[in-house]
């Protein structure tokens, strides 16, 4: 709540209980009894409403925010499948070209000459960058693609269990430490398991590259009485810088290397939630680390209530 | 039946087909080229083939319209769609159609020659049975 809607409250009980004073100097001490009554309730009844009011705003803009962020997605996936698919082609020849060329040096000879080789050594350079905008294009056409969940009782635990176990064994050799913290009686949940399994894993992709090395990633899951689940990645890694939180959702946007990440994978899980009927938030601390928390309704009927 | 299978490549975009039969050829496959989904129907009328490797987006007859007059003509050959343009609704449909395959662009030569390798064991499988069913 804002300063003055926290006080009018206090001015509205304050000026009763002057009238409470006024009314027993003249006497009416009956009266006054009854103003200091009426302030008191007065003070009460105006914050629980004025704090109502504060939490519909608040609920108002989250979903204000929410919806100009799917239909930025909506417009920005329109878009990235269309350059996919008009890259794919072009790119198709270059591979092709590429390798023919390759080919034709292979024809030279047994010893071929410095310059040749230096030849053979750039082809291979394009063929490696034409992987390279494969994958980019791949991953524009994931993000565009308009898959409709299909819910099925999911054991989120299980699901998540799992994956951490399959990331384990690459980031063991990295001394990452992976710990699970699972509610055990979590009810099962109304979601699209492949769906979630591509979050979890892009969340749990993405703890791995901010921890780099001798770190710890914590994976939990708990279930709320608003009718969701939270599942909560979190990471002792570098940590995102404040100006980057708002962003860090936004198609495109990577603090990676160039080379190293499209900027499209969280977009991706924000887009695949959203689908879901959930939503995903991020709370972040340079140098200590990040914690994302996917929070997704159990019924898909009944949805969560906000919190 | 011809020890290495024969390939009819179906692509508009003339550089990409040329290319790629350049390619398959030195692989030691038999290989044709023809650029639209009409002039793939006539080939088929003139000579037998084993897979056919066929472009989604193009003018005049679609892929997928394509790939349902060429199974029409010819039910047992084995259809490998080759595009830029993905979707898990072509993808459905496509299989539905009955194509045996579908490889996004920009693929290895490698790759492709793994699809149409299986694609003809496939093929020469199903006719093995049916022979052995006939007898």
């Amino acid at each position: 709540m804002g300063f003055r809607q926290n006080i009018i409250p206090y001015i509205a009980s304050i000026l009763i209980a002057l009238c409470a004073v006024i009314l027993a100097f003249t006497g009416s001490l009956g009266m006054a009894f009854a103003a200091i009554v009426l302030a008191v309730l007065t003070f009460m009844t105006t914050r629980k409403l004025l704090q109502k009011l504060a939490a519909a705003n608040a609920q108002t803009y989250f979903l204000d925010e929410k919806l100009v962020q799917s239909q930025k997605l909506a417009s920005i996936g329109e878009l990235s499948a269309g350059i996919g698919h008009e890259i794919n082609n072009p790119l198709a020849i270059i591979s092709q070209e590429t390798e023919w060329m390759q080919h034709l040096l292979k024809r030279i000879g047994e010893s071929p000459s410095k310059e040749v080789t230096e030849l053979q050594d750039s082809l291979k350079e394009v063929l490696r960058q034409v992987d390279r905008c494969r994958e980019i294009t791949q991953n524009l056409l994931d993000f565009a693609r308009r898959k409709e969940p299909v819910f099925q009782e999911v054991n989120v635990n299980k699901l998540i269990d799992d994956l951490s176990r399959l990331v384990e064994k690459e980031v063991i050799q990295h001394n990452i430490a992976i710990r699970r913290d699972f509610q055990q009686d979590l009810p099962l949940v109304q979601t699209d398991a492949p769906s979630l399994r591509q979050v979890v894993l892009n969340l749990l992709n993405n703890a791995t590259y901010a921890v780099q090395k001798d770190g710890k990633i914590r994976i939990a899951t708990k279930s709320s009485e608003n009718g969701s689940v939270d599942i909560i990645v979190e990471d002792t890694g570098c940590g995102i810088p404040k100006d980057y939180l708002t962003k860090i959702f936004d198609p495109f946007f990577t603090t990676k290397p160039e080379g190293k990440g499209t900027g499209l994978g969280l977009s991706i899980c924000h887009g695949i939630v959203d689908k879901l009927g959930g939503r995903i938030s991020v709370r972040s601390e340079v140098g200590k680390g990040s914690t994302f928390v996917v929070t997704l309704p159990i019924n898909q009927q009944k949805g969560m209530t906000p919190s | 039946m011809s020890a290495k299978p024969r390939v009819l490549i179906v692509d508009d975009e003339e550089r990409f087909r040329t290319t790629m039969a350049k390619l398959l050829t030195v692989n030691g496959l038999e290989v044709t080229a023809v650029g639209s989904g009409k002039a793939a129907l006539e080939e088929l009328k003139a000579k037998p083939y084993d897979v056919i490797t066929l472009d989604i987006r193009m003018p005049e007859m679609s892929g997928l319209e394509a790939l349902a007059e060429i199974k029409k003509v010819n039910p047992g050959i084995e259809v490998i769609i080759l595009t830029g343009h993905a979707s898990v609704d072509t993808a459905v449909e496509i299989m539905k159609l009955g194509g045996y395959e579908y490889l996004l662009k920009p693929t290895s030569t490698e790759e492709l020659m793994n699809k149409i390798d299986a694609a003809y064991e496939r093929k020469l499988n199903r006719e093995q049975k049916m022979r052995k069913g006939g007898s």
